[in-house]
């Protein structure tokens, strides 16, 4: 038996891609419409290829993931030769005249590997072996994502490990070691690992007016975007000049601070609310799923999506340091949007098929 | 399949769990939103007045000129330029109204140009250029009242020799429209080498321009430098010219019309190269005003062209020695062959005459180059015929570019039977090739060209390429093949034209120079009418071709002046002040050696 798909969850999406193409729009006018038009049509495209995903029967995501998981594989082993090299970072296929981005669909294909996989486990806990499994299964992925380098998308592969041990359940010592092991790491990146100027993002943070034209340029200019956006914003394609002329990544990174500059409290909140409407939504498709692959499948989607809106709102809104991560449907980018609808429609599915057991 | 109710208690509860975290996690963002926009929302507000990004251009020097001693021909001077960022302007048309008002532009140019500006919003306008203290202090009091306004520190170019130099090393222009649309990455209000050695070598004079952005306050105080490039000076470059010469070339000419190239005859390095009359090169330094491009423009003896390489003229008698060693080369004459001049000849049905009515008696090679014989020449002419003498010429650099490489060089003209039915779509009358053979009618050489086949004569039979930027690509000179007493024998001639007791450079005498005059007919003289009774426009050019020292040269000076009269009469003395400037002391010694002999 088939329900029907999630108004709510298409009605979040929606508008957010509405917002979004807004937001595009009123920053046509410095980067040009050409953009404005790619992405209302990878928007369009986003749309049907998450109603197509929807209908595919629970089942055959399972059997699907090995040989989706070992194409994503295969396609980042391929972009780190054959790819196309922007800003020093290996990470496109250029097919004619628009890029591919396999480090956005490997995601997905990682998620879909893990749920199945889990699916298959039963009881409460993961074993020392369970565990490695799982974790393997992302770092390879992440690994090839972390050589290419793109740090960014990288980082966003951690949601997904820690999630599916926290689903699968691990002792509580196994908790506390992680964090301390976390920690060791953290301190042992700061001073072996981590640029000089990745040092200064992060204390940015801690003390803004740092460096305030240098490193703690862009968070401030994001800062003074969203904050001189006020009670009711001061209208699209009327922002301050500071959104035109300052802004650095105005169409992705720090698309919100547009979008948060032209409208104010109210279209912030109303965005806010629209996430909290879509993570509701797959938080909900993971509770009422009846079977383990379904619960752990939606929960993985939402915990990524969760954990990129999180970092990058934090980011632009001066609370946590630049890393380079997008805002989900929000943020110009292809590869980026499509990808999302696709675990999106992999939720809707989940949803459909909720009662049918496998 | 699995078992049919699995239990799911645990993991929906951590989902549960995660869902809430994820919440909690919003709602400190969203107070965060909160905080920004609501309570601290009219200082993010006043930050951002605060707070205009502004590109400045920073300029890059242009690479200096030097001439072959170290003279600067060519420098930059600081200067001060005003700056617009239109976008900031709270109302553009008054702020137009106060540049006009302080002198440096038209408000309608100014609006023509705002409205015409590219796409870059942060990039900013030169608005004026080369301000003076007067419109400094004026802008910088208006400060609070004009943000949008910037004096800014720049260079100006500047050229010491002025009008000396003004032909050879060029000046500037602005970027055109097409540059800049081929290349948006140019500064629209960068300058670009219009001419002259600054056009040649502009690639190695650019230097790279860069940028700083910066952070003003609403009043346009600078606060901060967000990022920086840094501009890179082009390279400084060293020509062949020499300075002082050129000076001496320029006050010879004075105020007549003419053109001098001087050459080293053993390499091709262009000491020289000077054309009147000249033009001060920095009215192109800055904005040209209407007036001056009016002036320049309209002037009937139009002094931006370059005579040197622009200007073609009929080579006169200066092409005598050219054929007699063309004949020479094809066994046609020996040097003892002989014409008897009685001052005119019937060839052809017309009656050709020698320059001297009289006539010169019995000519022989040495003499007739000496006395410039005209009679000798046209039985010259007669034996190579038009193809022959074209060919020669050819050979000697006439006719074609030498390749010095400056912007807008001529070729010149050999006129031929083919050259006749294929331009001038007219038959070729034989009398032509009469005319030819004496350097006048069909026939136009440049000045460069002339002192180039000079230079084959002085050097012992080899065609350099002139240059003024040592190139390490350049031709190496070509050997001719000439035989060496035939050349011998030319020498000779040219030393007595200087130096002989009919020579027609006598004035030279006291300098070890051998030469040749000319005299190049504007009109064809009617009988009993002297040149000098001609209206000025009508009057002969004055040619002088010719080295020093004679027998070790190292300079060859081609000169004419338009419309001067005799070549022995005019050009003659012009060239000997350079030819005394150019041996200084040195020659100065040996035309003393000279003179007492």
């Amino acid at each position: 038996m088939e329900h029907r798909i999630d108004a709510w969850l298409i009605l979040a999406v929606a508008s957010i891609l509405g917002a979004s193409l807004v937001t595009q729009n009123a920053v046509a006018g410095v980067l040009g419409t050409q953009l404005l038009a790619r992405q209302l049509l990878w928007a369009c495209g986003g749309m049907l290829t998450l109603l197509a995903l929807s209908r595919i029967r629970l089942d055959l995501y399972a059997r699907l993931a090995p040989i989706v998981y070992a194409l994503g594989l295969a396609a980042l082993v391929g972009v780190l030769f054959f790819g196309e090299m922007r800003s020093g970072t290996r990470g496109w296929f250029a097919v004619g005249p628009l890029t591919i981005q396999p480090s956005e669909f490997a995601r997905v294909a990682t998620i879909l590997m893990v749920a199945a996989w889990l699916a298959r486990r039963s009881g409460t806990r993961l074993s020392a072996k369970e565990a490695t499994v799982v974790v393997a299964l992302v770092v390879a992925a992440a690994g090839l994502v972390a050589l290419e380098p793109d740090l960014g998308v990288t980082l966003t592969y951690l949601p997904v490990a820690v999630t599916a041990l926290w689903l699968g359940g691990l002792p509580r010592w196994a908790w506390i070691g992680l964090v301390v092991l976390s920690i060791l790491i953290g301190v042992a990146a700061w001073h072996t690992g981590l640029k000089d100027f990745q040092k200064e993002r992060v204390l940015t943070v801690l003390d803004p007016e740092r460096d305030p034209f240098g490193v703690g340029y862009q968070v401030r200019q994001s800062k003074i975007a969203v904050g001189s956006g006020g009670v009711a914003g001061q209208g699209v394609g009327h922002g301050s000049q500071s959104l035109l002329r300052f802004l650095p990544a105005q169409h992705t990174d720090f698309a919100f601070a547009v979008w948060a500059e032209a409208t104010g409290f109210v279209g912030a909140t109303c965005l806010f609310l629209a996430y909290a409407l879509m993570l509701y939504r797959i938080g909900m498709a993971a509770v009422v799923a009846e079977n383990r692959h379904g619960v752990v499948l939606a929960a993985l989607v939402g915990a990524w999506l969760a954990f990129q809106v999180v970092v990058n709102l934090g980011m632009v809104l001066g609370l946590l340091p630049t890393t380079g991560i997008t805002l989900p449907l929000f943020s110009y980018g292809g590869s980026s949007l499509l990808s999302t609808c696709a675990a999106l429609g992999v939720v809707q599915s989940v949803w459909r098929h909720r009662l049918v057991n496998q | 399949m699995m078992e049919i109710r699995e239990d799911l208690g645990p993991v929906r509860q951590r989902a549960m769990v995660l869902l809430l975290a994820v919440f909690l996690v919003f709602g400190a963002l969203h107070l965060r939103v909160a905080q920004l926009q609501l309570i601290e929302g009219a200082h993010w507000r006043r930050m951002a007045e605060n707070n205009r990004l502004r590109r400045l251009p920073l300029a890059a020097t242009r690479g200096r000129i030097y001439d072959r001693r170290g003279h600067v021909l060519a420098d930059n001077l600081p200067t001060w330029n005003l700056l617009l960022f239109p976008d900031e302007a709270r109302n553009l048309d008054e702020t137009l109204l106060f540049v006009a008002d302080l002198g440096i532009d038209e408000a309608f140019s100014l609006h023509r140009r705002v409205n015409k500006r590219g796409a870059d919003r942060l990039a900013p306008m030169v608005v004026g250029e080369n301000l003076d203290w007067r419109q400094v202090a004026s802008v910088r009091s208006h400060q609070s009242d004009h943000p949008e306004l910037s004096v800014v520190a720049g260079f100006r170019r500047h050229y010491p020799l002025g009008r000396a130099t003004a032909h050879t090393v060029g000046y500037l222009r602005l970027v055109s429209e097409e540059e800049f649309e081929a290349n948006p990455q140019l500064d629209p209000n960068s300058r670009v080498g219009a001419t002259g050695i600054e056009a040649l070598a502009d690639d190695f004079l650019t230097g790279q321009p860069g940028e700083r952005w910066v952070v003003v306050s609403a009043l346009g105080r600078q606060l901060g430098v967000v990022r920086e490039n840094p501009s890179a000076s082009g390279k400084d470059l060293a020509v062949t010219l020499d300075a002082d010469l050129q000076q001496v070339a320029a006050e010879a000419l004075g105020e007549r019309s003419g053109a001098v190239a001087a050459i080293d005859p053993r390499n091709g390095a262009v000491r020289v190269l000077y054309s009147a009359p000249s033009f001060d090169p920095e009215l192109f330094s800055g904005k040209l005003s209407p007036e001056d491009w009016k002036d320049l423009s309209d002037d009937p003896r139009h002094p931006l062209q370059d005579r040197c390489l622009q200007g073609t003229y009929p080579p006169g008698s200066t092409i005598k020695p050219f054929f007699a060693l063309a004949a020479l080369a094809e066994g046609l004459i020996t040097p003892d062959w002989t014409v008897q001049c009685t001052g005119a000849v019937v060839l052809h049905g017309h009656r050709f005459r020698c320059w001297r009515r009289g006539g010169h008696g019995r000519v022989n090679l040495s003499r007739s180059i000496e006395a410039s014989c005209d009679i000798y020449y046209y039985q010259v002419g007669q034996r190579l015929g038009i193809d022959r003498m074209a060919r020669w010429l050819k050979t000697f650099g006439f006719g074609h570019r030498t390749g010095i490489g400056l912007p807008s060089e001529a070729a010149g003209l050999i006129g031929n039977p083919e050259w006749s039915r294929r331009v001038r779509g007219t038959p070729w009358y034989p009398g032509e090739a009469v005319s030819v053979s004496i350097g006048q009618g069909p026939v136009l050489a440049t000045t460069i060209q002339l002192a180039r086949a000079f230079a084959v004569l002085a050097n012992g039979g080899r065609l350099v390429t002139p240059y003024v930027v040592v190139d390490p690509e350049s031709a190496d000179p070509i050997d001719l093949g000439l035989n060496p007493s035939d050349l011998a024998r030319i020498r000779q001639g040219l030393d007595l034209v200087v130096h002989g007791d009919r020579g027609t450079a006598r004035s030279l005498a006291r300098l070890p120079v051998a030469g040749k005059t000319g005299t190049a007919q504007v009109v064809r003289l009617q009988e009993g009418i002297d040149s000098d009774d001609l209206a000025p426009h009508l009057r002969h050019h004055a040619w002088f071709v010719g080295w020093a020292p004679i027998e070790e040269p190292r300079l060859v000076v081609a000169l004419i002046v338009e419309h001067g009269g005799g070549g022995g009469s005019i050009a003659a003395p012009t060239a000997s002040a350079i030819f005394s400037a150019a041996l200084g002391e040195e020659g100065d010694s040996q035309s003393e050696q000279r003179l007492r002999e």
